[in-house]
Formats: C-alpha cells, structure tokens, sequence
C-alpha cells in the first residue's frame, strides 16, 4: 500500500536517510524501531512530505507521491501523530479533533470519525469541552490519536506515541493501537521500545544510522543480534 | 460643568479608543499567526484614509460608501506584500522584519506624499456633524459609528475564530504550527490570509476614524504607535483585552490633557505603555 | 575571521583615505562638502547605533534620546545659560551616557525580549519628543537659534562648513574606528555572543548588564557628540528633525542597508543612502516631495530581500570569493 524505494533524504543537502526501502502493507501494523537519532522521525517526516526526497521513490496506492504537497499527503490518508503529542493547547478537546478533520476529504465524515473516536476514547467524551493543554500527557496522547483519526487515516502513522507516558496509559495505548489494527487500520509505528513493539506488530524495521540495519518478521527481528547492535549503536 | 466636560471627554476617548482596539485586532492577529509586528501598520491605515480621499474627490463617495472598494482592494494589497516581500524573511531574525516593515511604511508614506502632496486634507462624511444628546452628554455621530462598527467587527471576528474551520485553522496555526501543518492546514495560505485580513480591518477602521480628522501622509507612524500600545496593553493576541486595551488608551488621551499639564497629558498613553511593558508584560488581563 | 585593529591602524591605506578625503574642501563646492558632511553626519551616526543594534544585536530605537541631548541641551545651555559648548557637549554626552545605562538597566533588569526592548525605547524615543516640544528650556516646538559662528574653536565654532566639515570627517572615522575596535576586543566578542543567544552567553559567564550597559554607553556617548557637532553646523536647531523618531529609523535603515555588526558597513549604508537622499530632494523635491524617502524604502526592502547582510558584507564576499560568513 506505502511503499518507500530507496530513499535519500535529509535537511539541507545532507542526508539523513539513504537508500532506505520500507514497504506497508494494507491493514498491516509495522514497527519502526531505531536508537535516538537513527531517522525514524526523519522517515515518517518524508512520507508526509516535510522532509523532501533527494533520490529514490514514495509509492502510495500505486502511484508516486515523491512530489505530492504535504497538504495533499493529508487529503490522501496519510496522517502522522507526531512525536510530543503536539495538541492544540489552548483550544477544546473538541475543537482538536474538529480541526483534525480540516482536510477536503475528512470534512464531510467528521460527524461519524467523531463518534468512533469518542467509542475508542470515553474519556475525550467525558472532556470535549476542556482545553487540551490541561489534560495530563496521556489525555493529550489520545486527543492526538483522535486527531489523525478525525482526518481519515489511511495510514497512520504513529510517532513515539509512548514517550513520557506513565507504564498504565502506555498498555492503554497499546491496547488501542492493537484495536484500530484489528478494525483493519494501517499503522506505521515509530518506537523505541523494542520488547512492547514486537509484541504488537506484524513486521518490523530497525533503522541504524540511516540505513535498514534488519528487517522481517517481529519476532525474527527480535531474536535477530544485530537488533541488539544497532541499539547499542555498535 | 467640569463633569460634563469630563464625561464628554471619556465618552469620545471610549468611542476612539474602540477604533483604536480595532486597529491593534489586526496587529494582534497577524503577530499571533505569524510573529511579525508589522511597522507599517499605521500607514497602512494612512492608505486606507487616502483611498477614501481619493474616491471623494473623484466621485464625492462619502467614506463610509468607499470602504466597500477600499477593503478588498486593501485586502489584496496586504495579499501581496505578505506573499512577495514579508514571507520571504519570516522566521528570519525579528530585526529584520522590522526593517522590512520600516522599508513598506517609507515607501506607502512616501508614495502618498507624492501622490497627494504634504499638505492636510479632509475627506468629510455626511454624518459628521450630526450630534446626539444623551443626557447632557453630546455625542458626535461619527464616534458612535466607530464605536458601534468597531465593537460589531471584533465580535464577528472573534466567532468566525471560535466556530468557523477557518477560524480554527488560524488558530491552530497560531498555537502549534507543525502540527496544523500535519492535520492538512496550508499554513503559508493562513499566514497570507490573516495579513490581507488585518490590513482589510485596517481599511475599515481608516474609514471610521476619518471623519472630522484632518489627515497628512506623514502620520502614519503616530497609527502605528498607537496601535504598538494598544496592542502590548492587550497582551498581544488576547482579544479581549486588547479592545480593552484600546479604550484605556483611547480615554488616557482624552482626559490625559484635562487633568494634567499638556506635557504630562501627551505622555500618559507612553507612560502607561512603558509602565505595563515592563510590570505586566502578558498584558491587562491574562488567562487563568 | 576578527578585523584585527591594531595592524589595519599601522597599514597606512585608512590613512591615506583619510587625508584624500581631508582634501574636499578644496576641490568640491560647498554644495557638494554640504552633502557630503550630511553624509558623514549620518556615517557617523550609524556606525554609532551599530556598536548596540548591529554587534550586540540589541534593536535600539531610542537613538533619536542621545542626538537629542547632544543637540539641544547643548545648545539650550549656550543659548540659556551662557555655558561654553565645548563644556555643554561633555555635559549632553554625560547625560547621554545616563540615559543609556538606564535603558541598558531596565533591559536587564526586566529582562526585555528583542521586540520588548524595541517597543520601549521606541516609546522612550516618542516621549523625548514631546517632552522637548514642551519644554521652553529646550527650545519648545520652534527650536533654538545658535549665535553666528566666527570661526572661535574656544567657543565651539569651526569657521563655517570647511571646519565642520573636517569635525565631522575625524568623529566619522572615530566611530567606524572604535566600532573596529570593539570587534576586535573581548568586548565584541561578549556582545556578539549576547547577540546570537542571550542565555547561552550568558552561561558561559559573560556578564550580560555589564557588556550591554558599556555598549549602550559608548553609543549613546558618541551618538551624543555627533548630536552636538551637528546642531553646531545646522546653527538652527530643530527638535522635529533632531529629536525625532524618525531620525533614528533613518539611521537604523542606513545601518541595516551597509551591513549590520560590520565595522564598515553602517558608514557605506550612509554613502549610498545620504547622497542619494539629499540630491533628490535638491533636485525633486520641489514638485515631488516625499521622492527621496520612497527611494529609500525601495532600497530597503530591495536589499533586504536580495542582499540580507547587508551591501558591504556582500560586496566583501564576491571580491573576496569567500563563503559568506554570517554576521561579520
């Protein structure tokens, strides 16, 4: 369904990702795991088209979207949550998921994208009206999750959705995340936590300093020693 | 008589003070979408009156009738400069913004001077002369239409923010603007847009403060001060305040020159000013 | 790369600049050495605002406060009190020196933002004005009258335009002098820090106040004497050209067009902006007011969008074929 052939990208001139290839497929949960500083942001940041490709291609579909605008990106399905949650804080929990649903194509579906996001999380129900910058960092995970719901994910793509998060909302979130799965989501999982990702996920890549260090099935990756090294950063 | 006077003279520094409150909207509007403080602003404004001039002299247009030409052409205006000359050195050092603007209010001044000539003019308005009574309070007709115009733009454009999709993607952008960016928000069409919309406010609110002002091209910077303090006392992109803000200052001045010396009178909206930068620098009111 | 200020002091290419230049006098009318001493004026000026807007960054628009004091308490001591000039411009320049440490104070003292500290001396820089055009001491609104100058160096007179002129081109020199100077000293090296970041340089324990107060002060200091030197030559002085904000956005421009945190560039942003300025409106500003100004402002914004440096930092890196370095 997404497939990325061989990219290099990077900021300014300088690549931060090379020759990368990492395909997902349709209702497949894949696990991108990494060190700090690996590119796992940098990866997702170039399938929703803030970090522009040097060389290789971005499939979508069946067709190449390398060149396809950011806003587009959206409208087409591919939404990212990013990393630090990044919730609009000074407007309602509702207004988040509203301004979730902003794309062309989300728009029309927002009353039913709500509902269903409302179903996966009560407590946003229970909240709608409260400014998301008070809500506790898992609160805020979920307005986030919600939010790239709301705008009619396709793929969705899911930055370090545990960081700093306390170990109870981290099952919570996890639990979730295993359920959009089961309702058919694709899901692009970007963590660091390799034991609790391997148990979730389909497949999984592991990215070392840019490039695919290992790649496969979950539990073949987790067995693999070079995982190990290229945690280790060895 | 004294408190006649005095009430008079609040009620006009109210009704100004409105517009002024006006003024400093768009400021703050584009200050929270984009961080730029626009030193043009005031001659922005200056633009907006000479339109309004220009249409009376040709076609005896009476300024509050112009502003159905002056705004969109002004919103255009504003379209244009954000797009070619302010967006390619946003996010750049804040020194070079200003200068940019400094560049812009040079050129629309000068431009005026030169279309119009130094000398002061009028554009008057058919209801300029018309008094209301209430009390024994005399009312000019011109202020209460700026206060009432001004009052009526700040509300519908606090609603269009909180209700409409455009409203909050403004204000997305303004909070946290990678994220808006990732939800499919084009956030460079917001930041034009909220530029063209400032300086479109600014096209009304040149048309409510024109009648009964004598107006020079040169006066351009007094705006942009005045709304630089309306602005600050506002805390910037709180709306509440800063219309709250703009009849403080709008009042400081009116009753600043009955009360005090001339001096201190001309000094007190810079006094304040300095005063609430420096002790209160979130502004009048703040957000629990 | 620092400028380094003792050598370039020795090279002996400064100082024959110096001295061609000390020479026009005798070659140009006196149209001509009337435009060029406006154009020192304001090369001096910009090389004085650049030691606290260009090098340590800090967006002054309080400038007009120093020009102000230098011009019209001078004068206003000579005219009012019989007090020597010579002694009244050391008495503008203390009070100059004042103003500006406390501008500093309150800068660190309130912790002000790049914007904050612009707004506030821009307010500062509105109520000098008024207070000025109020204050019958200082002239009021219709300024002050200097007595005739008859050439008495002992009484602050310079003999007319060739004088001032020669006044002007040595306090000119000095001020791009200790701007190199400064660029070449711990000094500059603190404030360019403070300039890039504040908390990081201050972290590694340079002393915020203290480097930005001696900026301020030396600035305000110098910016105070060119004040008084050229209040002096206009012999009229009026508060609405010289306590005026719009002075020191004119400097600012000059400045940001040469080159900020440049040692040269503010003096060439007044090369290629006064001349240009006072001609036009010699030539067009009869029938077309206002013309000068407007092409001041499409060069501003010209050369910000295509040249953000500034023209000397530009023009030093295509001669010298060297990647442009930001800032110096």
């Amino acid at each position: 369904m997404l497939e990325m052939q061989g990219v290099t990208a990077g900021y300014e001139g300088v690549p931060v990702l090379r020759d990368v290839s990492v395909n997902v497929g349709r209702g497949e949960l894949v696990g991108l795991l990494g060190a700090n500083n690996a590119g796992k942001s940098t990866l997702i940041n170039v399938i929703s088209g803030i970090v522009p490709i040097m060389s290789g291609r971005l499939m979508f579909d069946g067709e190449d979207i390398s060149r396809v605008g950011a806003q587009r990106r959206v409208e087409l399905g591919l939404v990212q949550v990013p990393e630090g949650r990044h919730v609009f804080p000074q407007m309602s929990v509702r207004e988040n998921l509203l301004l979730g649903g902003y794309n062309r194509k989300a728009r029309p579906e927002r009353g039913a994208n709500m509902d269903h996001v409302v179903s996966l999380f009560p407590r946003l129900g229970e909240r709608l009206g409260q400014l998301a910058g008070t809500l506790s960092g898992g609160e805020q995970q979920m307005v986030a999750i919600g939010r790239g719901l709301m705008a009619g994910a396709r793929v969705l793509m899911l930055d370090e959705p545990s960081l700093g998060l306390s170990p109870l909302f981290v099952q919570f979130i996890f639990e979730i995340i295993d359920k959009l799965h089961a309702e058919g989501m694709t899901i692009l999982l970007v963590e660091q936590n390799l034991s609790l990702t391997v148990r979730h996920a389909d497949r999984c890549y592991v990215l070392e300093r840019g490039v695919v260090a290992v790649e496969g099935a979950s539990a073949t990756v987790a067995d693999d020693p070079r995982t190990r090294a290229a945690y280790l950063g060895m | 008589m004294r408190w006649t006077n005095f009430s008079r003279r609040s009620c006009r520094g109210f009704f100004v003070g409105s517009a002024y409150g006006l003024l400093a909207l768009g400021m703050g509007l584009v200050y929270g979408v984009s961080g730029i403080v626009n030193f043009a602003h005031g001659d922005f404004v200056s633009l907006g009156m000479y339109l309004c001039f220009a249409l009376f002299t040709a076609f005896a247009l009476d300024p509050y009738v112009s502003v159905i030409f002056t705004v969109p052409i002004m919103i255009a205006l504003g379209a244009l400069v954000y797009r070619f000359l302010i967006k390619p050195i946003a996010g750049r050092q804040l020194l070079m913004v200003i200068q940019l603007t400094l560049g812009v209010a040079l050129l629309i001044q000068n431009g005026l001077m030169m279309a119009f000539g130094g000398q002061p003019t009028r554009a008057p308005s058919m209801i300029e002369s018309k008094l209301f009574l209430v009390g024994d309070v005399v009312i000019r007709g011109a202020h209460l239409v700026a206060c009432i115009v001004s009052f009526a733009l700040a509300i519908l454009l606090y609603v269009m923010l909180q209700s409409t999709d455009t409203g909050r993607a403004i204000r997305a952008v303004q909070q946290e603007p990678r994220a808006a960016a990732l939800m499919g928000v084009d956030v460079g069409r917001v930041q034009v847009m909220t530029f063209a919309i400032g300086v479109g406010l600014l096209a009304i609110a040149a048309a409510l403060l024109l009648p009964g002002l004598p107006i020079q091209p040169t006066q351009g910077l007094r705006f942009t001060v005045i709304t630089l303090l309306v602005f600050v006392l506002g805390g910037m992109t709180n709306f509440v305040a800063i219309m709250l803000g703009g009849i403080v200052i709008g009042v400081a001045e009116a009753i600043g020159t009955i009360y005090m010396t001339h001096t201190l009178g001309q000094l007190l909206p810079y006094l304040i000013f300095v005063a609430i930068m420096l002790f209160r620098p979130q502004g009048l009111v703040w957000r629990s | 790369m620092r400028p380094d200020f003792w050598p370039a002091l020795r090279s002996p290419i400064p100082w024959a600049l110096l001295a061609l230049a000390a020479t026009m006098p005798f070659l140009l009318p006196n149209y001509y050495l009337h435009i060029l001493t406006i154009t020192l004026v304001y090369a001096a000026l910009a090389s004085a605002w650049n030691i606290v807007g260009g090098i340590a960054g800090q967006i002054s628009l309080a400038h007009s406060l120093f020009v102000g004091a230098g011009a019209m308490l001078a004068s206003a001591l000579l005219v009012k009190l019989g007090i020597n000039m010579w002694l009244g411009m050391i008495i503008a320049a203390a009070a100059s020196a004042a103003m500006g440490a406390a501008v500093s104070f309150i800068d660190y003292r309130f912790r002000l933002g790049h914007l904050s500290f612009a707004l506030i001396t821009m307010a500062f820089a509105e109520m000098a004005e008024i207070y000025v055009t109020n204050t019958e001491f200082l002239g009021g609104a219709s300024g002050l009258f200097l007595p005739k100058d008859k050439g008495d160096l002992l009484a602050f007179q310079f003999g007319g335009i060739n004088g001032v002129y020669w006044i002007m081109l040595g306090m000119a020199a000095a001020c791009v002098a200790v701007n190199f100077a400064i660029l070449s000293s711990p000094l500059g090296y603190n404030l360019r820090s403070i300039r890039d970041n504040e908390n990081a340089a201050q972290a590694i324990g340079v002393g915020l106040l203290r480097n930005k107060t001696l900026a301020m002060t030396i600035s305000a200091v110098l910016t105070s004497i060119i004040g008084t030197i050229y209040a002096r030559y206009l012999a009229f002085v009026d508060p609405y050209l010289l306590v005026s904000p719009v002075l020191t956005i004119e400097i600012v421009l000059f400045a940001t067009v040469g080159g900020l945190g440049t040692a040269l560039g503010p003096a060439l942003g007044a090369f290629i902006l006064a001349p240009l300025g006072e001609i036009l409106r010699g030539h067009l500003g009869g029938f077309l007011p206002g013309l000068h100004y407007f092409v001041y402002g499409l060069v501003v914004v010209g050369v910000i969008l295509l040249m953000p440096a500034g023209v000397w930092p530009s023009l030093r890196d295509r001669v010298l074929r060297k990647p442009a370095a930001a800032g110096n």
